[in-house]
């Protein structure tokens, strides 16, 4: 037996102190009051038969002290916090590794949700082992990962911390060499674990019809056309489904969908009514035990005319092109008429460039010499389209891999984002700031402009310039928004606050909806949607059938001084029973 | 406790009026000394016809029954029952024990032994009053008449609680006395080492016709007693250590029960008088009632 609290001189100093003062103090309870009575020969005859008689009344004395001795001692020893390694489970480790995948949002029929009882759970077993059991709380999304400690306090402030997460799960890597791993778990999203872990279950089956995919769309063969994709499957029972897709000018489209278990529902809609702005989607189902995806956000950017000044000597394909663009708003000056306006919301500089750069976007056509461009090095002859970014947004719907070039300028691409290049020269390079798009090569030494891409890129051209494009899609959790210094607002404007990273700003959210990112005039959408067929599928757990997912047995564990100072209760309740009934002394 | 003026409070006058109409009973006839309105064996000139003899010389001729002698020719002596004075004997137990109780039992006695004092002056009784403890501490000599019994009274309130009881040698020193047999009223608890029995078997022995008159304190009977007590004994100062349990007080209650029943047993068994009484019992009730039950008083 150790203690934790003396060291084993001071609870042996204790311990003899406190028994001395018991003893002590019980002599002097036994100092008795004096009655006077008329005669003793009648108490005399009782006591005499009595004493003669009674073993108990031999043994009174000694047995109530012995109680009163007990009891204090319980108490004292208590106070050492005495540990018995074969009782208390010495220096034993616990690793409570806590399912946090959305799936753990799921309502139970108590009305709690999965997570709740995962806390629970764990609770429970802080409340188990010996006063050196040593905890560590791990997440599977990987953001939570406490190191090994014996302050329990502190732990259950880190689980009041802990939330769901959306990123995806994954059982942490816990070195399981003298330790116990716990796996609290719906027993959804992580199927595997490893055979040392005892997995505690939470999970009970639930209802859930849950959207699965929602986006907004630009159809390519209208011009600033757009559509929503909208994909619902139901995980639960066959059930009736509401679907409603309201957007912020008041349009709004209401469906009902009857789903039967695992059916999914895919559907397109015409937004050509809706007007810009965010557009929600929600679905409605009974007994629906996750919200989390009975809601998605997109963004359906704001029809207008771009107001455009093409500076040209004269280009034939760029002039009809944008002529025949409905969302163009086309101004054609020759370079000698050049003045910079502040109505104009895009350049085009066909071979032309203006000293300084521009207020607003350019598209700029061949390589003309300015101070705020790059000085050509040399030509290229029939380069040939080796690499291009599909990602980039001027780049979307375009294919470049078959367009002839006769000749191109050599410029030094560093400091640029290289959107096409041959091998020996960058063709189509963009800079953000300023913002331009430069084609390293005449169109009328290409046949690019021939190609059914040249139209959609200079659409996606305009549209990056300054039309509103559409929302970006993540999952809610840390969102990563690729505009630095940028301010972060709900749809409603509210403020999200919001950190800085690698050139990116990051801010978390646990539930789907729309924030926009500003950053002067340049801003970005950013839809938060679950839209996760994994995470809406609650019931796909393996604990349906699992039956080593079992609780624990926490108390018989608790430290030792907690039941000495039950026992001590015990012995106290009943010393005041048999004392008040003059059994004891 | 005894006080100066115990006998102003004894009793009062209304109460001595209804004491007048009793009689102390004695089942046996004693032979008194001075005339009064008890019979005695004696035959005398006394008003009761008792029987007839032969005359003989120096009978007094006045007690001649004529008319048998003109029928007869024979002189026949009219008998008549002597009428005389009972000796009554009033032990008053005076120990410590008696202190005890609230009122006290000797408080008590004292007005039970006063109320049957009263009773017996008024009627002609030779009353006496004998206090006693380890021996006999206070004697009034007999007492006859009514006026004497502001004597008694005094007496009684004089008596102070003391001493162990020990009955036995008390009643055989008075006893052995020459003493005429009469009615011996015992007052007491009957708390004694030495044993009851032997006392009132003194009595017996001297043919006294004995009244036992037994006072309890209700505080004797069911003791307020708890917890951690040392016991005193109020006579001999003894003490005893002692946890007073509910089965203790029980099995003591059921002692006393038992140590009553064992004063009244040996009373029944010997034809004694015997009336038993606590503290708390009105005392009016007890003289008037009680006692006429009991056919100590009629």
């Amino acid at each position: 037996m150790t203690f934790l609290a003396l060291t084993a001189l001071q609870t042996a100093l204790l311990a003899a102190l406190t028994a001395g003062t018991i003893i002590a103090l019980y002599f002097l309870k036994l100092r008795h009051r004096r009655v006077v009575i008329s005669s003793s020969i009648l108490w005399k005859r009782v006591l005499d038969e009595r004493q003669s008689h009674s073993l108990w009344e031999k043994l009174r004395r000694i047995i109530s002290i012995a109680i009163a001795i007990t009891i204090a001692l319980l108490i004292a020893l208590a106070l050492a916090r005495p540990e018995i390694e074969s009782l208390t489970g010495k220096n034993e480790r616990v690793v409570i590794v806590l399912d946090s995948s959305p799936t753990m949002n799921t309502q139970t029929a108590g009305g709690r949700t999965r997570w709740q009882h995962a806390l629970e759970a764990a609770e429970g077993l802080l409340a188990t082992g010996g006063p050196t059991t040593e905890f560590r709380v791990i997440d599977t999304a990987g953001s939570t990962a406490s190191a090994f400690t014996t302050d329990r306090n502190e732990v259950r402030r880190l689980l009041e911390e802990m939330t769901p997460k959306t990123a995806d799960p994954h059982f942490p890597k816990v070195d399981a060499t003298g330790s116990q791993i716990y796996f609290v778990s719906d027993g959804v999203t992580l199927h595997t674990t490893p055979s040392s872990v005892k997995r505690i279950s939470v999970y009970e089956p639930a209802e859930n019809v849950g959207i699965t995919a929602f986006e907004i769309r630009s159809i390519p063969s209208t011009p600033l056309g757009y559509e929503a994709y909208l994909e619902i499957q139901n995980f639960g029972r066959p059930a009736e489904v509401g679907v409603v897709l309201s957007g912020t000018g008041g349009q709004r489209i209401n469906r009902t969908v009857r789903l039967e278990t695992e059916q999914i529902y895919k559907d397109v809609f015409d937004l050509s009514q809706f007007s810009g702005g965010g557009v929600r989607a929600t679905i409605q189902s009974k007994d629906d035990a996750l919200g989390l995806d009975d809601v998605a956000f997109a963004y359906l950017p704001i029809k207008r005319k771009t107001r455009t000044l093409l500076v040209t000597r004269g280009n034939q394909f760029l002039e009809t092109l944008l002529k025949l663009d409905g969302y163009v708003d086309l101004t054609v000056v020759d370079p000698a008429g050049y003045r910079e306006s502040p109505t104009i919301d895009a350049y085009i500089f066909d071979r032309f460039a203006p000293p300084s750069p521009p207020a607003r976007p350019a598209l700029i056509i061949g390589t003309p010499a300015a101070p705020w461009l790059k000085p050509v090095t040399g030509d290229v002859r029939k380069p040939e389209i080796a690499t291009w970014s599909e990602k980039h947004p001027v780049m979307q719907y375009v294919s470049v891999h078959d367009v002839s070039i006769e000749r191109a300028s050599r410029i030094d691409p560093s400091g640029l984002t290289v959107i096409a290049a041959s091998k020996q020269t960058p063709l189509i390079v963009a800079s953000e700031k300023p913002k331009w798009v430069m084609l390293t090569f005449d169109l009328q030494s290409s046949d690019f402009p021939f190609h059914v891409g040249f139209p959609v890129f200079i659409e996606n051209v305009l549209t990056w310039f300054s039309r509103e494009q559409l929302a970006l899609k993540r999952s809610p959790g840390i969102v990563d928004v690729p505009l630095a210094e940028s301010q972060i607002r709900t749809i409603d404007g509210t403020v999200v606050p919001s950190t800085q990273q690698l050139g990116q700003t990051l801010f978390e959210t646990r539930q789907p909806g729309l924030y926009s990112a500003t950053q002067g005039d340049q801003r970005i959408h950013v839809a938060v949607n679950l839209a996760n067929p994994t995470f809406s599928d609650v019931n796909r757990s393996v604990f349906k059938t699992d039956r080593t997912a079992a609780t624990q047995n926490y108390w018989l564990r608790r430290e030792l001084w907690f039941y000495m100072l039950a026992a001590a209760a015990v012995l106290i309740t009943i010393e005041w029973f048999t004392y008040h009934r003059r059994m004891t002394l | 406790m005894s006080t100066a003026n115990a006998n102003i409070t004894l009793f009062d006058d209304e109460f001595l009026k209804k004491l007048e109409y009793l009689n102390i009973i004695s089942k046996r006839l004693f032979a008194g000394q001075l005339r009064a309105e008890r019979r005695t064996r004696r035959r005398g000139a006394g008003l009761e016809f008792a029987d007839y003899r032969q005359y003989v010389a120096g009978d007094d001729f006045r007690y001649l029954d004529w008319k048998a002698y003109l029928r007869l020719n024979r002189l026949i002596l009219k008998l008549f029952e002597e009428e005389e004075d009972l000796p009554i004997y009033f032990f008053v137990d005076s120990s410590q024990s008696m202190n005890y109780g609230q009122p006290t039992k000797l408080d008590y006695a004292r007005r039970v032994a006063a109320a049957l004092c009263y009773i017996g002056l008024a009627n002609l009784d030779r009353v006496n009053v004998i206090s006693f403890a380890d021996g006999v501490k206070t004697e009034l000599p007999p007492q006859r008449g009514k006026g004497r019994i502001f004597k008694i009274f005094r007496m009684l309130t004089d008596i102070t609680p003391s001493g162990e009881t020990d009955a036995r040698t008390s009643f055989k020193t008075y006893c052995t006395e020459t003493r005429r047999r009469g009615l011996a009223v015992v007052i007491s608890d009957f708390f004694d080492s030495h044993g009851f029995e032997a006392a009132l078997d003194i009595l017996r022995h001297f043919r006294h016709d004995i009244f036992v008159v037994h006072i309890a304190s209700h505080e004797e009977i069911d003791p307020a007693l708890r917890g951690e007590l040392l016991l005193v004994d109020a006579e001999n100062n003894a003490t005893r250590e002692i946890t007073i349990t509910p089965s203790l007080l029980t099995a003591y209650k059921a002692e006393y029960a038992k140590y009553c029943e064992a004063v009244e047993s040996y009373c029944g068994k010997y034809q004694l008088g015997y009336v038993r009484t606590t503290t708390d019992f009105p005392f009016e009730e007890l003289v008037l009632k009680v006692f006429r039950q009991g056919r100590f008083l009629k």
